[in-house]
């Protein structure tokens, strides 16, 4: 199936957005606002899906026109595209998402044409399923790990850096101690944070596009 | 609109096709898909986390109330996501040069494509199809794909090494851990911020 490579799993998901001319704020004005306040770091609510290893949210305004002789046409509804890719199951991430970010699902879909809520489970997976659009195609370049292995694996190729440099030239009596010592502190070492943390971010990284 | 987090940037591009074409384009990302030495450029680029296209037919734009207009479309669309690492202009110089046919096959279906050579042109068309993405999340915004692939080839090192490290004499840790420092030595290269460019 396109919508998977290896144990990567590719969600795309199309949700029609609430058209209501009768507010103040549009529901895609509305729901933009709302993303670009949302934190993207450790503090994001894909911080909590931890199967997540990137996800993003975007309001597609319209189809684009990309001139004569190709007709012009426009939608209807505005859509509001999920993309995201995670390991394993879709069933299991959309348990996850309804039960450890329901804030967050909550201020999202409820911008979307026939949401249902998060009272039943079965109901909104229903409904996430129904805005499912299948993958034609779809490439992972490590898609034989997990989220959990690859952010250890960045832990460990820091740490064994570090002790590279700190520990060259000493006698290898005294390595292998260490070593050892390194390995059990290693197993000790609380779990990577996924999102790192935006707080240490430098101001080259604050590029908005480019 | 927030394209970039750490290293990633997150691309969106729609481009229209008649939906005759559709089946044809199709069957070419099968067999793309079925046989994997024809994803060698691909992988061999190497900053590409994850990348995918979709086809939304001209009648299935989810539709889920009575009270949602219907779309009435003369086009499917093309969708194309990816998540790559490094600056715009370096990722469209790139496919250019390394995917020129690649792309040409999956983009000649589309309306108004030009063709991924000459870049100048080819880069038009991309910027006029591209729209901005509201939010973007990277479980590991300071590692490019090297850098994870590099990481998890230290961690199977690691982790072999240390099952036997303990047990072993001075001498004889000392030459396995000379062989150790050797395979991994390529990729304990640290991670970070990404060099800013255009």
């Amino acid at each position: 199936m396109a919508n998977q490579s290896g144990q990567v799993y590719g969600l795309t998901i199309l949700s029609p957005i609430i058209e209501d001319n009768r507010l103040d704020i549009c529901h895609s004005m509305d729901l933009r606002w709302y993303l670009g306040h949302l934190p993207r770091d450790h503090k994001s609510p894909f911080a909590r899906i931890s199967s997540t290893y990137l996800a993003r949210l975007v309001v597609m305004d319209d189809v684009v026109y990309v001139g004569a002789p190709a007709c012009e046409e426009h939608l209807k509804s505005r859509y509001l595209i999920f993309e995201t890719n995670f390991d394993g199951d879709l069933d299991a991430y959309l348990t996850l998402m309804a039960r450890e970010t329901p804030e967050f699902v909550e201020a999202v879909w409820k911008h979307c044409v026939g949401y249902p809520g998060l009272s039943d489970l079965a109901v909104f997976i229903a409904y996430m399923k129904k805005c499912q659009i299948t993958t034609t195609f779809y490439f992972a370049d490590v898609n034989d790990r997990t989220v959990q292995t690859s952010l250890k694996a960045l832990q460990t190729q820091s740490a064994l850096a570090r002790f590279i440099e700190k520990h060259q030239g000493q006698p290898p009596a005294e390595i292998q101690r260490e070593f050892g010592a390194l390995l059990q502190a290693m197993a000790k070492a609380p779990p990577p944070v996924p999102g790192g943390d935006e707080s240490h971010r430098m101001p080259q990284e604050d590029r908005g596009h480019d | 609109m927030t394209n970039i987090n750490g290293k990633a940037y997150a691309m969106n591009a729609i481009t229209p096709m008649k939906p005759w074409k559709t089946p044809i384009l199709k069957l070419l990302f099968f067999l793309l898909g079925a046989i994997k030495p024809l994803q060698k450029d691909l992988k061999n680029l190497s900053f590409i986390h994850f990348a995918r296209w979709v086809v939304v037919g001209r009648n299935q734009f989810p539709h889920l109330s009575a009270k949602q207009p219907r779309e009435e479309l003369r086009y499917d669309y093309l969708l194309f996501f990816s998540n790559f690492n490094g600056t715009w202009n370096q990722y469209i110089d790139a496919f250019s040069a390394v995917l020129s046919r690649g792309l040409n096959l999956i983009w000649r279906w589309s309306e108004k494509y030009p063709g991924s050579r000459p870049v100048t042109e080819f880069k038009r068309y991309i910027a006029l199809v591209q729209f901005d993405t509201d939010y973007y999340y990277n479980v590991y915004p300071r590692a490019a794909t090297n850098d994870v692939k590099a990481a998890l080839r230290v961690q199977d090192a690691l982790d072999q090494f240390a099952l036997r490290s303990q047990s072993l004499s001075p001498a004889e840790f000392k030459t396995a851990w000379l062989e150790l420092l050797v395979r991994v030595q390529p990729d304990l290269g640290s991670t970070g911020v990404a060099p800013v460019g255009t």
